[in-house]
């Protein structure tokens, strides 16, 4: 069981262990109120990925893994996620105009 | 395990959260599953039919088990609002 300390590579790793065996890899979360920790785990049943955390900055990652696990597991491992990823930068671009419309 | 229709469970979810502030966990798993036995996965792929896969979603509080299975990707956002509202224990960036 190991905790990693990136997100980001926690991230690069799953979707690795999903891709590998999208049948057998799950992704579960674990949320404890009383004592303010959140804990990601994935596991394809031989190796498991852990992510613990107690700030609120990561519940954002935390639901853009969300919907990218998500994506995957209904449309297929070969399933397109830059939409779902992408969609954060299309945000950006949007706004990016709009700062220069006002000026 | 109880398992649901889309809405009925993301309720129940949201009462599970709820229920667990002063103590307990609530655990939530998603996996990948066809919903079908192996015999009726082997039988499918002898004749050749396509197997249709769903997200399966399974939430517990250690005593309460709940599921749905589904391909709407509103859930994933419903899950992660939920879940926004509702883990406000975590600390905030002092920066």
């Amino acid at each position: 069981m190991v905790y990693y300390d990136s997100w980001e590579e926690f991230v690069d790793r799953s979707l690795e262990l999903f891709r590998n065996d999208p049948i057998a890899t799950r992704y579960v979360m674990k949320y404890r109120h009383c004592d303010g920790k959140l804990v990601l785990k994935v596991t394809d049943n031989n190796d498991c990925l852990k992510f613990k955390t107690d700030q609120a900055q990561d519940i954002k990652k935390m639901e853009k893994l969300n919907n990218i696990f998500f994506a995957l597991m209904t449309r297929g491992p070969d399933a397109d996620i830059s939409e779902v990823s992408g969609k954060e930068q299309a945000d950006q671009q949007q706004s990016k105009k709009g700062r220069g419309r006002r000026q | 395990m109880v398992l649901l229709q889309a809405d009925p469970f993301l309720s129940e979810l949201t009462n599970m959260y709820e229920r667990s502030t002063e103590k307990g966990s609530v655990w939530v798993t998603m996996k990948r599953s066809s919903m079908k036995c192996q015999a009726r996965l082997k039988k499918m792929a002898n004749k050749g039919e396509e197997v249709e896969y769903r997200c399966l979603v399974r939430a517990t509080d250690g005593k309460k088990n709940i599921s749905t299975a589904t391909l709407l990707q509103v859930l994933a956002v419903f899950i992660a609002r939920v879940c926004n509202e509702i883990m406000t224990r975590l600390k905030k960036r002092l920066n």
